[in-house]
């Protein structure tokens, strides 16, 4: 792949010339110790140095809520809405690039999630080398520290003041040149972005998983009826933060509303969570995962094997966003797998 | 087919959540164009018994609002409890944990022996409710989707998960992640999480989600620099009438 190095005196240009066409979201500070993707505006002032975005990057592909159909109660009549803006993503750390490949995966096989499929063929990706790991993540331990795909161009800060690019797509390409000639990486430059990549994930494995992350899906295997589900699940609010704030769940519920002529209507999506008490609710008010240490344990094995069994990752990328997000201290991935590690090899 | 004939009445309360409905305006008359209303204080005088759908509002407060809440029940198809007032006794209810010659020295003053006062109650305490519109003050959009899901003949929706929820999908940071208490952890959601978008916290107004892990939102609750009395104040605010608040 092409890699370029760019300046930082460049990207006001290309910023401008990039928000004329597309909604442009970069990094930025919202409080102390807080990141999120805010939209680009002149002057705003971009946080490189950003641990995790607050909010996942699933919220630019799956809404939180969003419409999927009109219809008219009178003739019968429906019509698919499709929403697909033009938009930018400057700064995707790579374990959440790695979320967005899954998630491509998952709703794009079997029957394609046509208003997915829509919003992300408008996004661009444009990937960054992390500087800071957050206090909460575990991603280099995971197989979430190299994304090999699924961005168009992929920024590593080499120095105070310049970066080098690799190019991921000839869209990516295209919009990079609108910023003027290009120029390509030197062999330092490029060996520059190597130990960039190699210092952060030397800091990020700090924290991780005491074992190898594939072993995972038969660790759970041997840990259905372990006693710390119920341990941990007893605390458990039921809130579904840990679901929402995942880059990689992307469970939805679905729900109609008429107008005010009851004539015509909506029916759209909103954020779903298996955590929620009425998640595995079915006619007839049965509710086949009823106790709070089921919805609990789904959890991890959906993260741990079942997305594993599917695609040959984890469906954990190790952002630490549910870590932080769970009032009740108990949502946590590295913790939950490591003692079930060390509880199945304490039986030896 | 005949237009459902729909009445508003209350009880203890400040009547905001008829305010609010009145705050529909526009659409307002197009929703009410289904039916017709035979009593609505808040935009018509004029009142009729004859009615099939009962909005309710405020809480019960006196031995006597029995009687005119169950002569409602029994006039009424179905009765919808409108606002926390009267879906869970609200505020009112604040008064329950003084003693009663307290309250009602601080009320009525030395004419207290006048009247009649007993603990406040949500309206399920009396009668049987068939639906809710929670919040402190109501929802408009959520008012209107409700009332269209009964002229529709459906059986109205209301969430069934906590603020957290909404919270999340609003990508507000979490007040606890800034040290600060909340009662999404434990409040049903429906409100957009208004409160903490606005920049401030829950209070429960819109009461208890269904199986809400009390135990463990005491504990969560419970941090450094948080007072137990804080925390009893908080639960008491709304959720009076609940397990919530000791
Ligand atoms: S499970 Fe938690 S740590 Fe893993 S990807 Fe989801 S939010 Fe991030
Ligand atoms: S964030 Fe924590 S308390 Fe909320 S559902 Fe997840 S595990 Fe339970
Ligand atoms: S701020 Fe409150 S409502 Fe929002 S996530 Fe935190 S506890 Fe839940
Ligand atoms: S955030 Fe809490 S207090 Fe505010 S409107 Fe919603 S339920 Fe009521």
């Amino acid at each position: 792949m092409t890699t370029y190095t760019v300046y930082k005196e460049q990207l006001p240009r290309l910023f401008e010339k990039w928000s004329e066409a597309h909604a442009l979201y970069v990094p930025a500070r919202l409080r102390e110790g807080f990141y999120d993707l805010v939209p680009w505006k002149p002057g705003l002032e971009i946080a490189w140095d950003f641990d995790v975005a607050y909010n996942s990057p699933k919220r630019f592909l799956l809404p939180p809520r969003e419409t999927l159909i009109t219809f008219n109660r009178k003739t019968c009549e429906a019509a698919p809405v499709f929403e697909a803006p033009a938009q930018i993503l400057f700064g995707v750390h790579p374990y959440d690039v790695k979320a967005i490949n899954q998630l491509d995966q998952l709703l794009e096989t079997g029957a394609p999630d046509q208003n997915y499929v829509r919003r992300r063929a408008a996004t661009v990706i444009m990937a960054f080398e992390p500087l800071t790991v957050s206090p909460s993540a575990f991603w280099a331990t995971v197989g979430a520290a190299t994304a090999a795909h699924g961005y168009d161009l992929y920024w590593t800060k080499i120095g105070p003041a310049s970066f080098t690019v690799e190019v991921g797509s000839q869209r990516g390409e295209e919009l990079l040149a609108m910023g003027g000639p290009l120029l390509p990486a030197t062999a330092g430059d490029k060996e520059g972005a190597r130990r960039a990549k190699a210092r952060i994930v030397f800091k990020a494995r700090r924290s991780g998983l005491r074992y190898n992350w594939e072993e995972t899906p038969r660790l759970l295997a041997k840990c259905w009826d372990s006693p710390l589900w119920r341990r941990y699940s007893q605390m458990c609010l039921a809130c579904g933060s840990c679901n929402l704030v995942c880059p990689t769940c992307y469970c939805f519920d679905i729900r109609e509303e008429a107008d005010d002529q009851l004539e015509e209507g909506i029916r759209y999506r909103e954020w779903d969570g298996c955590m929620l008490e009425s998640f595995a609710k079915v006619a007839g008010n049965h509710n086949f995962r009823p106790k709070a240490q089921d919805r609990y344990r789904h959890r991890y094995f959906r993260k741990g094997k079942y997305i594993y069994d599917k695609i040959g990752e984890l469906g954990c990328v190790g952002c630490g966003r549910c870590v932080r997000a769970c009032t009740a201290g108990i949502a946590n991935p590295l913790k939950v797998f490591n003692e079930l590690w060390e509880e199945t090899t304490h039986e030896h | 087919m005949a237009k459902p004939r729909i009445a508003f009445f209350d009880f203890a309360g400040c009547e905001g959540d008829q305010l609010q409905i009145a705050n529909l305006e526009e659409r307002l008359l197009d929703i009410l164009g289904h039916v017709e209303v035979v009593s609505f204080r808040e935009v018509a005088t004029g009142h009729s018994d004859d009615y099939d759908v009962a909005f309710v509002e405020g809480s019960i407060t006196r031995p006597e609002d029995e009687i005119r809440l169950k002569e409602i029940r029994k006039n009424a198809k179905v009765l919808v409890a409108l606002g926390a007032c009267a879906a869970i006794g609200g505020i009112n209810c604040l008064k329950n944990f003084l003693a009663e010659n307290v309250y009602r020295e601080e009320v009525y003053g030395s004419s207290a022996r006048w009247f009649s006062t007993y603990a406040a109650r949500p309206l399920k305490s009396v009668v049987k409710v068939d639906a809710e519109v929670p919040g402190c003050p109501i929802d408009p959009t959520e008012f209107a989707r409700i009332t269209k899901e009964l002229l529709l003949g459906r059986a109205p929706w209301i969430s069934d998960f906590p603020v957290c929820v909404e919270c999340k999908q609003a990508g507000n940071v979490c007040r606890y992640e800034m040290g600060k208490m909340c009662l999404g952890i434990i409040t049903r959601a429906g409100c957009k999480a208004a409160c903490v978008s606005q920049g401030a916290h829950c209070w429960g107004c819109r009461g208890l989600v269904p199986g809400a892990n009390l135990d463990a939102a005491r504990i969560v609750m419970d941090r450094p620099g948080t007072s137990r009395k804080a925390i009893q104040d908080l639960l008491r605010f709304f959720l009076g009438d609940t397990g919530a608040a000791l």
